[in-house]
């Protein structure tokens, strides 16, 4: 079972001491990245619930310990060189943001006076009742990482949300935000459990969005929802005052709202949305910002004077300063971390992550084929919100590579007007189809556009063969298919036709290869001037199925010839699926009345259906087996949630076999809305440290979510996930309570738990060579570590001594 | 890895449907790479057309009374034989170049030193006229003619006497010509339909082989290969393989009107092997030269001029192709030759050589300090690649600056449709098109409408360009009724309009006609 596709945003990353790591907090992990390769080197895997803070304790280089806070309520304390957990601290409430001043501000030296470390959390009080008219959720609370306990009763602050704290680099200043005031504690010189940090409080006419410390003066900045930049000088010298200092309480604060503890404070303006981030420069002459625009400013502090860095394509989200003043890197939204190199802020490399669904105008929200798999090499291609399709690998979890369909500048703020609405992928990989639309403004200019791609022979990346403009007229294109075995593919459309289309490689001289490979039209048809909304080609290639709204047509894709035509759904079919080399089809069809149908096309009659929502549909090539994604009815999620069991499970996968209406197997599982699923073949790869017996599987099932974190898994052996299975059963009994919706039809399904890597042994001690002993020699670490972990791995080992 | 997409990408317009064919092929390029020259003003028609087997392999042309022999470097009459007394008919160059035979239509053959334009020999003995006369390769004492006698005479060139008169057509004989392989083979063509093989060794007159065309012979042709013969009469070229018993190998239909004359024609390229370069070219009185490779058999190229053809000749190095008309003007094609290419090689060598002996740097000039840079990199030489600059137009640089109405206000004064048409989608898809057309002044909607008024009904822009129109015309009504020059402009528009709905509606009726036809013969 391989899991992978997290998100590398959702929290902001942190540089190692010597900034050839980069820590990325990766859903319930932490994943380690060369600086210099951008590829992944290790992760830190304990957590059993989403990370949200990775601090890592300055030093010397070679120091190599982070704390890391997550949803689940703990802190933890790792040496990342190995990797390895040394510490545990349970908070027993979601941490949304952890700071750590006094590791921040007092480097190495210190060390000797033993004082106790102090973390200030931001963590969500669930015991709050819900029906108190200001709920105030979120809680700044001070808590003892040397005695591992919290400090007691002592809350700073309470929001409605909780909060992302900022912390200063000199470590004497902590803040949040909260609507539109900002708190500006003042850490102690020498901290301990009773003593109180002091609060000022700034205040601003609109909501603020994020805030950044100078690293050695009194000056704050904040950025708010409108774009602009305000900046604070001076703050909080008459409460944090020591009491020698002088304060002249009669000089005028120009800026300065009422009565608020800050010498001047200056606005800046020039982001039109929402500022998102906000960060000096080390040496505190610059602040670099950005937001939805894509657009990294950088202000000369004094000045006021910018500089930019255009078109990074997306909308910013992190800046994160590394110890090296030449490295630092953004975070944006479409899940990408780039490398700057500094003063030029040239992009030196990028960490890419599986791309995040983003929104689609209107009517293309419903759009099933979201998602093309690769079948062989095992890559899925998602379309990218910058008119690209990313190919990322699955078995690799990483971004392979982009292509950009669309040769246009994206726009992060403007309204979307170019949409990538479908890809396909043939069997074998080597041909891919593109359809972008262009929507009109206020009925002008709308365009659609079919593309047709040729994978280079030397360096495997996708080329533009064709470009088809308008190939349906102005109507819309519901599904392109290709043929398996031959250059053909078939695109139908809304407007009531589809079209074959030929690729003609024509080789001309034998001295010379002039390939001259282009798409044409071979056929249309028609079916009674129905819109055709969903196309497939039988496993042979010797019937072509089109959906002409709610009967499907059979056709000879060489003569154009109808065979056939059967069925007649309740609401117009959206998939068309032909079940392996069987002789069924299956199709999908969605609102008003769902419902997932198999056709025998020997007998030209329904076989068997059901009525459910079906979010994706995958065959396998071989067998007689497909795997349906179903959401499961509301109905049915009202009963269960009272149970614990529900856990926000809104799909459930289902195995069929095409004979049999009773699934083979299922799995329950969460964001399956948006999601997809197919069957890959079982790489050799990945089989050989995966399966401990013989029994390879030949094909893998790989499900997407609405996240794009996905799971790939062996369907029939259910190995992998025995363990988890197990367990569920266990469960599932306890509730045997009115069973509604599908349980009623198939009884209970063994649970299939997302979250479950805990029950596994961890995997990566067993075999650390793998690797500690990967990157370049000035990477390792010390010997001494590598020595215990490598011997260790020898040892038998009987679980996670954790806790 | 994702590739930072930080540099701007300028717009592009739309791509233009490329023909499912290619335009060209790397031989119909070598066709038309032969350039056309004119030689006009000879008399009558040209009856023949043959080239020295000599370098550098003048040609003689026949028309009317008179035999010119032309420079094929210069396209220009070199010599001229008028002793004829009637329209001569066909000429024929011996093989070392240095003779040559004419023949006319009174019957009589004569045989000229090409230098100095003097009758060597006259050969009498047909009664009727001679239409073709042809040297045999390699040997210098015969040649053979034929003529509306319908005999064909084999000639001791020498003792001016006819060895061998072989009798066998019925009709005309009009062409002939000697295999390549052996001087004492050739074929006849006759207007009885027959195409007969002769070996002058044999007595008797007797055929060794004998095919028929179908239709009166017009040009006969031996193929390099020897065993191939291509035949021209009627509309066709018939190619026979006369080694496998004479039995058709292909027939070419391409002509419309009766082919006149064929030739051997070779695709000069070293890279293409043996046997395959080779091909025949045709040409008739519908104006048309065809190539056409045996190999393939396919007509490669195909050339039109302006009035009937009579003769095609093409020089043995490729050089020339000449073509005659039945109105005297001579299309002469012509090639640049290595020779050429070598000659101006040598000259600009030594021009170099002159020039470095010239310029000799000092460091006192500044130029010396410069030297080197405009070096062009030699073959072994790395070369390190400067990022290469992604040229920016006026509206690119306007777009990139978000300043979306001067960059539409720049494209239409750019006079490139595509361009313009790029800009507005670009600007569409930005939701600014309309905005823009707001703001536009006077003059420049003015602009506007002019590039609307030409371009709306072309197909290719109409989608977009139609409800552009109707969406200009509704916001800037105002503005529009206030100017008399804009109120011109919206005349124009109308009747460009109007009349692309006229040709709509014709085209409409064009098609009621037509679709039940199809749909019978769809039936059918």
């Amino acid at each position: 079972m391989i899991r992978g596709g997290s998100s590398y945003i959702s929290s902001p990353p942190a540089f190692s001491n010597d900034a050839k790591r980069l820590l990325v907090c990766t859903a319930n992990t932490v994943s380690i990245f060369s600086t210099s390769t951008a590829l992944q080197v290790a992760s830190l895997e304990g957590h059993t619930a989403a990370v949200t803070s990775v601090i890592v304790v300055p030093g010397t280089k070679v120091l190599c310990y982070c704390w890391t806070a997550s949803l689940d309520g703990t802190i933890r304390y790792w040496d990342f060189s190995v990797p390895e957990l040394l510490k545990t601290l349970d908070v027993k409430m979601p941490i949304f943001s952890m700071v750590i001043p006094s590791i921040v501000g007092q480097p190495a030296e210190s060390n000797e006076k033993l004082t106790d470390v102090f973390a200030y959390l931001s963590i969500e009080d669930k015991k709050v009742q819900e029906n108190r008219p200001k709920a105030m959720h979120g809680q700044i609370r001070k808590c003892n990482l040397t005695a591992s306990r919290m400090v007691g009763g002592l809350i700073l602050k309470e929001t409605p949300q909780p909060e992302f704290i900022t912390v200063s680099s000199s470590g004497k200043f902590f803040g949040i935000r909260n609507k539109r005031k900002l708190h500006v504690w003042s850490v102690p010189a020498i901290d301990s459990g009773r003593s109180l940090a002091k609060k000022i409080t700034l205040h601003h006419s609109k909501t603020l969005s994020v805030l950044a410390f100078h690293p050695t003066e009194r000056i704050v900045a904040a950025g708010d929802v409108t774009g602009r930049i305000l900046v604070w000088r001076g703050f909080g010298y008459r409460t944090f005052s020591t009491g020698d200092e002088l304060v002249n309480k009669e000089e005028e604060h120009p800026g300065v709202r009422g009565n608020d503890d800050a010498d001047s404070c200056s606005t800046w303006h020039w982001h039109s949305a929402e500022v998102k981030v906000l960060s000096f420069s080390s040496d505190g002459a610059y602040l670099y910002s950005g937001g939805k625009e894509g657009v990294l400013v950088v202000w000369q502090l004094d000045t006021g004077k910018k500089k930019f860095l255009p078109r990074i394509g997306s909308p910013l989200l992190c800046f994160t300063d590394s110890p090296d003043p030449t490295l630092s890197s953004i975070s944006c939204a479409d899940n990408l971390i780039h490398m700057l190199e500094m003063p030029s802020m040239d992009i030196l490399k990028t960490i890419s992550g599986i791309k995040l669904p983003h929104s689609f105008p209107g009517r293309y929200e419903g759009l099933s084929s979201g998602f093309a798999f690769d079948y062989t090499s095992g890559l899925v291609a998602l379309r990218t919100e910058s008119y690209g399709i990313q190919f990322y690998s699955l078995f690799d979890d990483h971004g392979m590579y982009e292509v950009q369909v669309c040769e246009r500048n994206h726009q992060p703020g403007d309204e979307i007007s170019v949409v990538v609405i479908l890809v396909a992928l043939s069997q074998d990989g080597s041909m891919m189809s593109t359809v972008e639309v262009k929507l009109p403004e206020e009925g002008i200019g709308g365009l659609v556009c079919l593309k047709f791609w040729a994978l280079g022979s030397e360096n495997k990346k996708f080329t533009l063969s064709t470009v088809i403009y308008e190939p349906h007229r102005d109507a819309g294109i519901s599904a392109v298919a290709f043929h398996p075995t031959r250059h053909m593919a078939v695109s139908s459309s809304y407007g009531g036709d589809f079209k074959v289309w030929v690729c003609n490689d024509e080789i001309h001289q034998k001295g010379q290869t002039l390939q001259n490979s282009g798409w044409a039209c071979l056929a249309v048809g028609a079916y009674k001037k129905k819109p055709m909304t969903a196309a497939a080609f039988s496993l042979d290639g010797s019937v072509l199925a089109v959906a002409a709204e709610t009967v499907i047509t059979l056709w000879d894709p060489d003569k154009n010839v109808l065979l056939a035509v059967i069925g007649e759904t309740f609401s117009p079919i959206v998939t068309l699926s032909f079940a392996g080399k069987s002789e069924y089809l299956v199709s999908v069809s969605r609102d008003p009345k769902p419902q997932l149908s198999v056709w025998n096309m020997s007998k030209l009659s329904l076989s068997w259906s059901y009525r459910l929502h079906i979010e994706a549909v995958a065959c396998a090539v071989d067998l007689l087996s497909f795997a349906v994604l179903a959401l499961l009815p509301e109905s049915s999620m009202c009963t269960e949630s009272n149970e614990s069991m529900s856990q926000g499970r809104d799909g459930a996968i289902l195995l069929f076999n095409v004979m049999d209406p009773v699934p083979v197997a299922s799995w329950s599982v969460r964001k399956a809305k948006g999601g997809g699923l197919s069957f890959l073949q079982g790489n050799p790869s990945f089989l050989e440290e995966n399966i401990s017996d013989g029994n390879a599987p030949k094909e893998l099932l790989v499900y997407v979510n609405g996240d794009h974190e996905y799971v790939l898994f062996d369907p029939y052996s259910n190995e992998a996930n025995e363990v988890s299975m197990a367990r569920r059963k266990g469960l599932v009994e306890l509730e045997e309570t009115g069973q509604v919706g599908y349980a009623s039809i198939y009884g209970e399904l063994p649970e299939f738990k997302r979250n479950q890597t805990s029950l596994v042994p961890s995997v990566p001690s067993e075999r650390p060579w793998e690797t500690i002993f990967s990157g370049s020699s000035h990477n390792l670490p010390p010997l001494t570590k590598l020595c215990a972990a490598f011997l260790e791995s020898l040892m038998e080992k009987r679980t996670a001594a954790v806790e | 890895m994702a590739e930072p997409n930080s540099t701007f990408k300028p717009i592009k317009p739309k791509l233009k449907p490329k023909p499912r064919t290619p335009k060209q092929t790397p031989e119909s390029k070598y066709w038309s790479s032969f350039k056309n020259h004119q030689i006009p003003d000879l008399i009558s028609s040209i009856t023949s057309l043959t080239f020295s087997p000599s370098p550098p392999h003048p040609f003689a042309a026949t028309h009317s009374t008179s035999l010119k022999i032309f420079n094929p470097q210069t396209l220009s009459p070199s010599s001229t034989i008028s002793s004829f007394s009637d329209v001569v008919s066909s000429a024929s160059f011996r093989c070392d170049g240095l003779l040559i035979a004419a023949s006319d239509l009174s019957g009589l053959i004569q045989v000229f030193d090409v230098k100095t334009r003097t009758p060597l020999r006259k050969l009498r003995s047909h009664t009727r006229p001679v239409r073709f006369l042809k040297y045999p390769l390699h040997d210098k004492l015969h040649l053979v003619s034929g003529g509306d006698d319908a005999v064909v005479k084999y000639w001791d060139v020498a003792s001016e006497t006819p060895l061998l008169e072989l009798l066998g057509h019925k009709d005309y004989v009009r062409c002939g010509d000697f295999s390549p392989v052996s001087h004492e083979m050739c074929v006849t063509g006759s207007y009885d339909h027959t195409v007969k093989l002769w070996d002058v060794r044999v007595t008797g007159s007797k055929t060794v082989m004998e095919v028929n065309h179908g239709k009166p012979v017009e040009s006969v042709v031996f193929l390099p290969s020897g065993g191939l013969v291509a035949t021209a009469g009627g509309n066709s070229v018939k190619i026979w393989d006369f080694i496998g018993g004479g039995k058709m190998v292909y027939s070419m239909e391409g002509h419309t009107k009766t082919v006149t004359s064929v030739c051997v024609g070779r695709v000069g390229k070293e890279n293409v092997e043996e046997g395959r370069e080779h091909r025949v070219l045709s040409v008739g009185l519908d104006g048309y030269m065809k190539v056409f490779d045996y190999g393939r058999m396919k007509v490669t190229h195909s050339m039109r001029f302006p009035a009937p053809l009579m003769s095609i000749g093409f020089s043995p190095d490729c050089g020339v192709r000449v073509i005659g008309s039945s109105n005297g003007v001579m299309y002469v094609g012509k090639r640049k030759t290595k020779e050429e290419n070598v000659d101006t090689g040598l000259r600009s060598f030594w021009s170099l050589g002159v020039e470095e002996e010239r310029r000799v740097m000092r460091p006192s000039y500044f130029r010396y300090f410069h030297r080197g840079q405009g070096d062009k990199p030699k073959e072994g030489d790395y070369l390190v690649m400067r990022p290469k600059k992604v040229k920016l137009a006026e509206h690119d640089k306007l777009l990139k600056k978000f300043r979306h109405k001067e960059a539409l206000v720049s494209v239409l004064g750019n006079k490139n449709p595509e361009n313009v048409v790029a800009v507005m989608e670009e600007l569409v898809a930005r939701r600014k098109l309309l905005k823009c057309v707001e703001n536009l002044d006077n003059e420049e909607l003015g602009l506007l409408l002019m590039f609307l008024q030409k371009y709306s009904t072309v197909p290719r822009f109409s989608g977009l360009l139609m409800g552009l129109t109707k969406k200009v015309l509704e916001m800037r009504v105002e503005d529009i009724r206030g100017s008399e020059a804009l109120k011109g402009q919206i005349r124009n528009l109308k009747r460009s309009v109007e009349e692309e709905i006229r040709i709509q509606h014709s085209l409409q009726e064009l098609q009621g006609i037509i679709s039940p036809l199809l749909r019978i013969a769809g039936r059918g």
